[in-house]
């Protein structure tokens, strides 16, 4: 550091001109600790209802996200998956996102598993809460922490007339052989640019509009075995990853429906 | 003469915002260590740290290229302070106005000094900040997360970082004369982004390559790896003698970097489009994709994650 403060026969001076300067000093945008938004989280999805921390909910997400855009994240929950006792909902909030609930999946019997693997959003570093409810209403909470950043605002990224034209596209397939009489493992793959209304869009100079997938239905013979609610919180291009029960060949359905109210739909032989 | 012999108000406060100059930005104090790697051609060599783990805005190359009659900056590195920082190292050097600053591309370590080569009185000629066609559409779309994000890795250090809009778009080519020495900039394809633009001095021979090439640190991809490993091949056939690569040291054997680089970029994607055959998750892929470079690279384990979570999505629909 360099000044021409020779001598200090001025110590009040000193003392104001060290101040002055630090006034005149821009603050930078130094991250406050933020309060913790769980508490008013949970009061306002989980109202008056108990969460009790469950270590058969396994929660996998990287410590560390090497890309707030395309976090890969899975739950697989040990719970029996009787016709009198089963998980039928799982939500997930990533509690500092702009939109935290991410994505609530209902599940059956028929689903085998309470389990999903996707890719989903973090604008920052922030928890995620995967709360479970059983068919009895119980309620059951598994959490991690992600550090990662930049997922919901930022670019528009792509050819935008390309990118709606093959929006509603699905690839589906099974992972490994079909298992008749058992668990199967299905992946699917939309493509979808899951606009979340907070990006910037250079040709109007506002927000490109959200624009994303809001359901996706599954059935396997005409039976429900996933209802997927999900937001702005899953990444473009979803993927999820579920399983079923195929108690015979047939037919997996899936239906996709976006918020303007258009619908798509994709089917995959099982067997047979 | 002591401060309080001729301590006026008017005084004091050019005096406080001297301190706060020097309080803000401490790194504006001493000039960057520049090296001359050709006749007129400076560079200042970033280290390898990544944008996580002690960064503090200096792990680009950047650097200057003096001619008879002005200077073109090229690349101002990660903040307003290394941008100041690389402005004391020029003017140690010449006083020639900089006429130009070009940006190889809108990466954050590369543009944010560029806040240092605007004249804050208005009265000075702006140099014109010259970027790739589509440079301007990538900073304003990614502006406000570069912000947020600076402003967390660095803190104060973040003080006065800005994006200056480019004022001239280059769409294929153009020469810029700094007198009695021309600059060939050339816009090319998508490869490491999409608005990657070089710089090559006819006089010394000198390409300054932007993250078009990587030495040392591994690769990284925000842009079309099918591209750049095009681009490396067009990049081989450049008469180029010196070869400033955006990171790394400078070569004169530039085919040999090349080739280590698409090593790397043609491992990657062979190993990333078999996982995704096998049904392996991004997950795993994260760890097994292009294992066999892990050795040859610095930052290996965070880059090459992280340029499998942005190829697995887009191959998984190939």
């Amino acid at each position: 550091m360099q000044n021409r403060l020779s001598g200090a026969r001025c110590r009040y001076c000193l003392v104001a001109v060290a101040a002055l300067a630090l006034l005149a000093c821009p603050i930078a945008a130094t991250a406050q600790a933020a309060a913790d938004p769980w508490p008013a989280l949970q009061q306002a999805y989980f109202p008056g209802k108990t969460l009790v921390p469950a270590s058969f909910i396994h929660v996998t997400a990287p410590t560390r996200a090497a890309s707030g855009d395309q976090v890969p994240f899975a739950f697989s929950i040990d719970h029996p998956m009787t016709a009198t006792n089963y998980i039928k909902k799982v939500t997930v909030l990533v509690d500092a996102n702009p939109v935290p609930v991410t994505g609530v999946f209902h599940f059956k019997p028929e689903s085998g598993k309470a389990e999903l693997a996707t890719r989903i959003r973090f604008d920052t570093d922030s928890p995620v809460h995967v709360v479970a409810e059983a068919s009895d209403g119980k309620l059951y909470v598994g959490t991690v922490t992600v550090k990662a950043s930049g997922g919901c605002g930022g670019s528009v990224a792509g050819d935008d007339p390309a990118v709606m034209a093959a929006a509603g596209k699905m690839k589906m397939a099974l992972a490994g052989p079909p298992n008749v009489g058992g668990i199967n493992k299905a992946r699917l793959l939309i493509r979808h640019p899951m606009y979340t209304g907070l990006q910037r869009d250079l040709t109007t100079n506002g927000f490109r509009p959200a624009y994303f997938i809001e359901q996706v239905s599954v059935s396997y013979n005409g039976k429900p075995v996933l209802v997927a609610d999900t937001s702005i919180g899953i990444s473009e291009n979803p993927t999820l990853e579920f399983g079923f029960v195929a108690d015979r060949p047939g037919a997996l359905a899936v239906v996709l429906q976006d918020n303007t109210g258009a619908t798509f739909r994709q089917a995959l032989d099982v067997g047979g | 003469m002591s401060v309080a012999d001729r301590a006026s108000p008017r005084r004091l406060v050019a005096l406080a915002l001297l301190l706060a100059a020097t309080i803000c930005a401490p790194l504006a104090a001493a000039p960057l260590h520049v090296d001359q790697v050709a006749p007129g051609v400076y560079v200042h060599i970033g280290q390898h740290k990544d944008f996580e783990e002690g960064y503090d805005g200096d792990i680009a190359n950047i650097g200057f290229i003096v001619g008879a009659e002005a200077v073109a900056v090229i690349d101002t590195g990660g903040s307003w302070a290394v941008g100041m920082a690389l402005k004391e190292a020029l003017r140690a050097i010449t006083q020639l106005p900089v006429r130009y600053v070009v940006n190889t591309h809108g990466h954050p370590d590369h543009v944010f000094g560029n806040a240092a080569f605007l004249h804050a009185d208005g009265a000075s000629e702006q140099p014109q900040f010259i970027g790739h066609a589509r440079l301007s559409h990538a900073l304003a779309a990614r502006r406000d997360t570069y912000l947020r994000n600076l402003a967390r890795q660095l803190g104060d250090g973040a003080a006065n970082s800005v994006v200056v809009a480019p004022t001239q778009a280059v769409p294929d080519r153009l020469t810029l004369d700094l007198g009695h020495r021309k600059l060939a900039l050339t816009a090319w394809p998508g490869a490491h982004t999409d608005h990657d633009l070089t710089v090559f001095d006819g006089a010394t021979g000198t390409l300054w390559s932007g993250d078009l090439l990587f030495i040392e640190r591994t690769p990284s991809i925000d842009g079309d790896v099918t591209g750049w490993l095009a681009a490396t091949q067009q990049l081989k056939k450049l008469p180029a003698a010196v070869v400033i690569p955006g990171h790394g040291p400078v070569t004169r054997d530039k085919n040999r970097a090349l080739a280590r680089q698409a090593d790397y970029l043609t491992t990657l994607l062979r190993d990333v489009r078999a996982s995704i055959r096998r049904g392996d998750t991004m997950t795993a892929t994260m760890t097994t994709a292009a294992a066999s470079e892990r050795t040859r690279w610095q930052l290996f384990d965070v880059v090459n994650r992280r340029n499998v979570n942005a190829l697995y999505p887009l191959l998984e629909w190939e």
